[in-house]
């Protein structure tokens, strides 16, 4: 019995670990961009304007220039802020799940690393969702259906420019649209 | 405790003083004293009406200057290389941006440290035609635009013409009475802005180095070493040492006192010696083993064009004077602002923070020059590094590698000479004709041109050497030991944890199988050796 009892708590241990050792990759996805960093930036951003369902751009920053004011550098990163305010209301109306408002607006990270090749970071929002409940994981599942779009790149498109913020600037809060959340 | 207290008070005070220079370079270094105030001078105190006044004012005390200036690079835009005893530099090679200065001078001429020359007439004797100031102005509004051979800006005038901005002219008796020793804007007004653009030809200078972080530059820092380009590439009787066309590609041996003892003053080698790393014994070891094959630049320049401005890594010429809808030229953007496509010189290819590409080089570098053939079923390399594995002059470089398309002569398979700049019926920016462009660029270059033309793949190396990371910015190990190695192309040298031999690791697995088949033999000895100990008369099992 005793053999029993210690072999669930380790396969208990087991699958904990794995699913420890796992949990960072399974909340954030990677994948590699053909273009620059800026031109990855700006397809983005524009595919966000073409996929309404509510969503507009909510800022844009770069986290290196901090680092560039202190003297320092890193390879370029920017980030994209994107908020849909159809997918916002329900969370921010309910205050079972209002905290979730930490993780408004959506971002896209855009960045580049040592090896010269570009990638593109996502959270992974379907994952997060379903741990919330159904009103959280139905909104969450929209959200991924559109985060997929924003990354489809047509390479027959010429590339378009950067949109940036137009009050607030880089680092500080939104302002880029009306729209959003 | 009454001895610890003096003693620690004697150790802070030691530790201060050794520290106090190393505190002391994270300060801006003072401005030189110059003991001559150039306003003062006579000679200086009138209005120049051009340029050469001012050499002429200048050459009264400085009997020997245009004379020097006259036998260097940047007067004659000549150069014989030694080894292959070919003539190279801007007169005679063709580059893979704007191509060649030929027939095209007038625009070119702009980055020539002279006044006048517009075309292949131009007296290189003439010492008031040595343009003292674009190297010794300090007061950084001395301009010299395309278009006026040379020649600073006069009268204000619109640059670029239809763009609504205007240049200033420059005032002559303010640049002259304030001239300095050449600061890396000096030098930068051109080697920032070399094919047209800042940043756009070498990818290692651009204009971040005027006032570059300690990030970009180690050594330009602006708030702690700040270098100057002549601190490295020292000058004497103004003939600048450090050119490309003339590299050590492997300086080797101890530190130098540079101008003294070295011939080659613009080396890493030159302060550091070739056994420059001092950590720990073991890491110093290994690093230090690295500097036979490797160029201090491959570890030290991880990535170039480290800023915002970037650098161009193509030019296509083959969608030159294409128009846009209206059937006028058009000037298109990338999506950082870059200039992505020009009708009058076709795309563009931009990026910054580019990883380099490596070649084994020697210092020697290959180039074809006007006239000479080409072979155009390949990509055309319009210069080569050479070097090679167990060379001991070569090492193991950085380079950009720009890859572009340009025109040639078909039938004589040659690259072609096309009169791009100007104004006049021939000129490629104002006609939008090839044909006529290239025909009237062959004519003035002296080459048989067979009337048709073609484009080929091309592509040009710039060995990287500026834009030196902090040490802990250097590549790490696993950055060319590892499954994405940076040195995968390079030939001849076994890199660990990249190239496989399966001879090595089969004697590799053989001795880890020695090794256990060794345990598992010794551990069934003892284990015997155990059982039969533990026999006794009583219990023979």
């Amino acid at each position: 019995m005793l053999k029993v009892i210690a072999g669930v708590v380790a396969g208990i241990a087991a699958t904990l670990a794995l699913v420890w050792s796992m949990a960072g990759s399974l909340a954030f996805n990677e994948q590699e961009s053909p273009y620059t960093v800026e031109e990855t930036v700006a397809r983005i951003q524009h595919n966000i304007q073409d996929t309404g369902n509510g969503w507009s751009l909510m800022g844009l920053r770069n986290p290196i220039k901090p680092l560039q004011a202190a003297g320092d550098d890193a390879l370029p990163a920017m980030m994209i802020e994107a908020c849909s305010n159809k997918y916002s209301g329900p969370i921010l109306k309910d205050d079972n799940v209002r905290f979730l408002s930490i993780l408004m607006p959506c971002k896209i990270s855009i960045y580049k690393k040592s090896n010269g090749k570009v990638y593109i970071g996502t959270m992974n929002a379907g994952l997060i969702g379903s741990l919330f409940g159904t009103t959280v994981g139905d909104i969450m599942k929209n959200v991924v259906a559109d985060q997929q779009k924003f990354l489809v790149m047509d390479p027959n498109k010429p590339a378009p420019a950067i949109i940036l913020p137009k009050t607030g600037g880089e680092g500080g809060s939104g302002g880029g649209s009306a729209g959003g959340c | 405790m009454t001895v610890t207290k003096p003693l620690l008070t004697a150790f802070l005070l030691a530790a201060t003083i050794a520290l106090a220079p190393a505190w002391a370079t994270t300060q801006a270094p003072p401005a030189k004293k110059t003991t001559a105030d150039h306003a003062k001078f006579k000679e200086l105190q009138r209005n120049f009406a051009s340029g050469p006044e001012v050499t002429k004012a200048c050459l009264s005390c400085h009997t020997e200057a245009a004379d020097q200036v006259q036998h260097t690079k940047h007067w004659t835009w000549e150069y014989t290389d030694a080894k292959s005893g070919k003539k190279l530099g801007k007169r005679a090679i063709i580059n893979n941006y704007c191509t060649t200065t030929i027939s095209n001078e007038k625009d070119c001429m702009a980055c020539h440290a002279g006044y006048g020359w517009k075309d292949s007439n131009f007296d290189f004797t003439v010492k008031e035609n040595v343009d003292c100031l674009v190297c010794h102005d300090s007061t950084g509004t001395y301009r010299k635009l395309p278009g006026d051979a040379g020649h600073p800006v006069y009268e204000r005038k619109e640059f670029p013409k239809g763009s609504g901005k205007f240049v200033d002219p420059v005032d002559l008796q303010k640049v002259a009475q304030k001239v300095a020793m050449p600061s890396r804007a000096n030098c930068g007004a051109c080697h920032f802005f070399g094919a047209g653009g800042d940043g756009t030809k070498h990818g290692d200078l651009d204009s971040a180095l005027k006032t570059p972080s300690k990030a970009l530059d180690v050594h330009m820092d602006a708030t702690g070493l700040n270098f100057s380009c002549v601190k490295c590439h020292q000058t004497s009787g103004h003939e600048v040492a450090g050119s490309r066309y003339a590299m050590a590609a492997a300086v080797t041996g101890h530190a130098r006192v540079r101008g003294a003892q070295d011939d080659q003053p613009a080396s890493c080698p030159s302060c550091h010696g070739d056994k420059p790393h001092h950590e720990n014994a073991l890491l110093m070891e290994r690093l230090n083993a690295h500097t036979d094959k490797l160029a201090c630049q491959t570890c030290h320049i991880p990535e170039y064009a480290r800023d915002g401005i970037g650098t161009e890594k193509s030019w296509d010429w083959s969608t030159a004077t294409k128009m846009g809808p209206e059937g006028k030229p058009v000037l298109i953007k990338d999506s950082a602002g870059r200039r992505a496509f020009d009708s009058k010189k076709g795309n563009f290819a931009w990026d910054s923070y580019l990883v380099p590409e490596y070649r084994w080089f020697n210092g020697q570098v290959s180039y074809i020059t006007v006239g000479d053939k080409i072979d155009p079923s390949g990509i055309v390399e319009i210069n080569h590094p050479e070097g090679k594995v167990n060379d001991p002059a070569s090492r193991i470089w950085p380079f950009k590698i720009h890859r572009g398309k340009q025109a040639y002569d078909a039938e004589n398979n040659i690259l072609a000479v096309t009169h791009t700049a100007g104004e006049d019926e021939t000129a490629l920016w104002a006609n939008f004709d090839w044909q006529k462009a290239i025909t009237a660029g062959m004519k003035t270059a002296g080459l048989s041109y067979s009337g048709k033309y073609g484009f080929v793949s091309t592509e040009m190396s710039w060995p990287i050497t500026h834009m030196v990371a902090p040490k802990d910015a250097a590549l790490q190990c696993a950055q060319c030991h590892g499954a994405e190695s940076r040195l995968a192309g390079i030939d001849g040298i076994y890199l660990p944890a990249v190239h496989g031999s399966r001879l090595i690791d089969l004697l590799g697995w053989l001795a880890v199988a020695a090794a256990l088949v060794g345990v598992l033999i010794h551990g069934f000895t003892r284990f015997c050796f155990f059982c039969n100990k533990n026999k006794t008369p009583e219990n023979p099992q």
